[in-house]
């Protein structure tokens, strides 16, 4: 393996894992965007996302009939695991915000935050009594094939994550600048308040928000799911921490910013695994980010705007 | 800090509900045996299989009558989910209890030395089942007792293997940077060295992290003959999964934490075939002694636990203590363990060092075919 190999094998891998934080960071951005809220619990949702994807391939493959066309099909069972996981992300999403957060809605943020961790311990702890505290296996959905270049390899999963990711994040892009929702959302970022004035549903909207990240979440649990092929109920916690951080390296609040802050954290870490020592990849993952929010405090695409009162 | 935080909730609510199960009890007085392991977490697997083997040391004695006439004896299971520092409050949990006369545990080194302190402190009988690390009994508590071999043994053994059978001479080290994996790659690396090996990279993985391929890479670019990881199965299953993915050729070798069924189920047969383990003592099912342990085991619990031995051996060492003290008091039973010259158990006959290590010292040494550990070899 020549250098120029090795580099490439680790931008690769770099590149898989960065579009699963990604995914993950941009419902921290959304929340964050739209109401202010660093919402804790959102690792946890990414986690359930990864058990409901568990269910979901299990149930699939239980169920005679489609179980079989599943199994000629491989493509077909991951379709309809990503969609379960999705859809049931969402309703979790839809629920937390229902329960923990809209009723403190005119609160102060500190209550917010610590309801949010909150709701963190709950959704660990239901999902590590009812899937149980031992790691779990996700049975692979699709044949282990590699291609090769050289001495790299490319797994079909690094191509399957890769893609999802640039679809999902191409969609949510359209769906923010593109449409009505995507207008009321951003005016609800702005000014709730004039956004209400103006006959916009914010309570709704802001609901709509927590589904879109939660479900966005719930897909990158399946990826991450089928790529390590073990989860736990602690997982949402590192890789939470790990999404949240690229959320704010991007410059919280901002979608695209989400989308680079992920790759870019993929990145370092690889690299600095790679170049320096495994033991320092998060030394150097965290030293990045502490670097960035002192040169430029509201991340790399974040825009200088005034605190709102 | 989260999961720490939660799991501790966990833990108090379950002493609670023992407490207050020992409160209102039978009317009988009870003498306990504390267990500490991981029974949550990513461990829980080895954990459960080991407080199964002390439960059935204690059922087993209870249903031959009683070891203290007029006392029921109890096992008091607490969790340490393999964290240093829940490991400390569950053993000071156990000191604080006066019906505690002795404890069987933990499965880590880096569990079982910090506590080790505290039931040290406390004058209770400590008998660890398998925490490999040879620094724990270096720190001169006598009331510490170990019966499996350490890792100054297992290192060694697993560095003779690798180089004599394997042929394997450029050597990649990776250990999950515990007390329990560091020192025993150390123990590896010294061992090696010594017989020529070239230590091509020693690198430290964290637990509860996914990603090791960026590691991987590295080691694939760097083309050892062999990869020698010391840690526990969850990481190691991640190891050679993204090593079949990467499609790196060298052998890979692990200690006794690896060998777990579980790390086969999560590692994939094709991913984990071909390589190998080193285990504390040799096949339990070809010990002479452990026939019968092994049917009564899979009749009540199914599957028999690597570690599953070893906290019923030492379940029972400590009952015989208990039973030869006579009487629910820690200096008595700790002082009866410390005139226990030998025990004959399932695993061969102990007898304690004077820094309270079993002189049983056989490495075993198994390779995964088909899906399943097969035993190969033992040595010591």
């Amino acid at each position: 393996m020549s250098p120029g190999e090795f580099f490439l094998q680790q931008f690769i891998n770099g590149l898989a894992i960065g579009s699963i934080y990604a995914l993950i960071a941009l419902g921290y951005t959304m929340v964050y965007g739209i109401i202010q809220l660093i919402n804790f619990a959102h690792g946890e949702i990414f986690m359930a996302g990864a058990y409901l994807g568990l269910a979901a391939i299990l149930l699939i493959g239980s169920i005679g009939p489609i179980g079989a066309a599943a199994g000629a099909a491989p493509a077909l069972s991951l379709v309809l695991t990503i969609l379960t996981a999705a859809a049931g992300c969402a309703l979790l999403g839809l629920a937390v915000e229902r329960v923990a957060y809209r009723p403190l809605r005119q609160a102060p943020k500190l209550s917010v935050l610590i309801t949010a961790i909150g709701v963190s311990f709950f959704l660990q702890n239901a999902v590590m009594l009812s899937f149980g505290a031992q790691d779990r296996y996700v049975p692979p959905l699709l044949p282990v094939l590699h291609a090769r270049i050289g001495s790299v390899t490319v797994t079909l999963m690094q191509g399957i994550v890769l893609a999802v990711s640039l679809m999902l994040m191409m969609g949510l892009q359209g769906i923010v600048y593109g449409t009505a929702l995507g207008r009321a959302m951003r005016a609800t970022a702005q000014d709730p308040l004039a956004a209400r004035l103006m006959g916009i549903p914010v309570n709704r909207i802001i609901a709509v928000t927590f589904a879109m990240g939660s479900a966005l979440a719930g897909v990158g649990g399946v990826l991450f799911g089928l790529t390590y092929s073990t989860i736990n109920f602690h997982d949402g916690y590192l890789t939470g921490l790990k999404a949240f951080t690229a959320a704010v390296l991007g410059g919280i609040g901002n979608i695209p910013g989400a989308m680079l802050g992920g790759l870019l954290l993929g990145f370092l870490e690889g690299f600095a695994a790679a170049y320096l020592s495994t033991q320092w990849k998060n030394v150097v993952a965290f030293t990045v980010l502490v670097l960035v929010l002192i040169l430029r405090p509201r991340g790399l695409l974040g825009e200088r705007v005034a605190e709102r009162a | 800090m989260r999961r720490t935080a939660s799991t501790r909730l966990l833990v108090a609510s379950v002493a609670i509900a023992l407490t207050m199960g020992a409160g209102c009890g039978k009317g009988q007085p009870v003498i306990k045996i504390g267990f500490a392991g991981p029974l949550t977490g990513d461990q829980a697997a080895q954990g459960t299989d080991m407080l199964h083997g002390a439960e059935l040391a204690v059922d087993q004695a209870a249903a031959a009558g009683p070891i203290v006439p007029g006392l029921r004896v109890e096992l008091a299971a607490l969790d340490d989910a393999r964290n240093p520092a829940m490991a400390v409050s569950v053993a000071k949990r156990l000191a604080a209890d006066p019906n505690v006369v002795a404890v069987v545990g933990h499965l880590n080194s880096s569990c079982t030395k910090p506590a080790s302190a505290i039931y040290h402190e406390a004058g209770v009988l400590h008998v660890n089942p398998v925490s490999s690390n040879p620094e724990i009994s270096r720190q001169g508590f006598d009331n510490f007792f170990r019966i499996c071999p350490t890792d100054d043994l297992q290192g060694p053994a697993a560095a003779r293997f690798a180089m004599e059978r394997l042929g394997a001479r450029r050597i990649f080290v990776i250990d999950d940077l515990t007390t329990y994996g560091r020192g025993l790659a150390n123990e590896f690396i010294k061992a090696a060295r010594g017989r020529g090996a070239e230590i091509l990279g020693h690198e430290g993985i964290t637990q509860g992290e996914k990603d090791f391929t960026p590691l991987l890479i590295k080691v694939k670019m760097i083309n050892p003959e062999l990869i020698y990881f010391a840690g526990m199965f969850p990481e190691a299953a991640l190891l050679l999964k993204q090593r079949f993915a990467l499609q790196i050729p060298a052998h890979f070798l692990g200690g006794d934490g690896l060998f777990e069924p579980t790390l086969i189920d999560l590692a994939g047969a094709e991913a984990a075939e071909g390589a190998y383990v080193t285990t504390l003592g040799g096949d339990i099912r070809q010990a002479p002694a452990a026939g019968d342990f092994v049917r009564a085991f899979e009749a009540k619990y199914g599957h028999l636990g690597a570690y599953s031995s070893y906290s019923y051996e030492a379940t029972r060492i400590v009952l015989e203590a208990i039973r030869r003290a006579g009487r629910k008091d820690r200096p008595a039973v700790l002082a009866a363990m410390q005139q226990m010259k030998s025990y004959s158990g399932i695993l061969g006959t102990h007898t304690f060092d004077s820094k309270g290590d079993t002189t049983l010292r056989t490495i075993g040494i198994y390779t995964i075919k088909g899906g399943r550990f097969e035993f190969l070899e033992a040595s010591g």
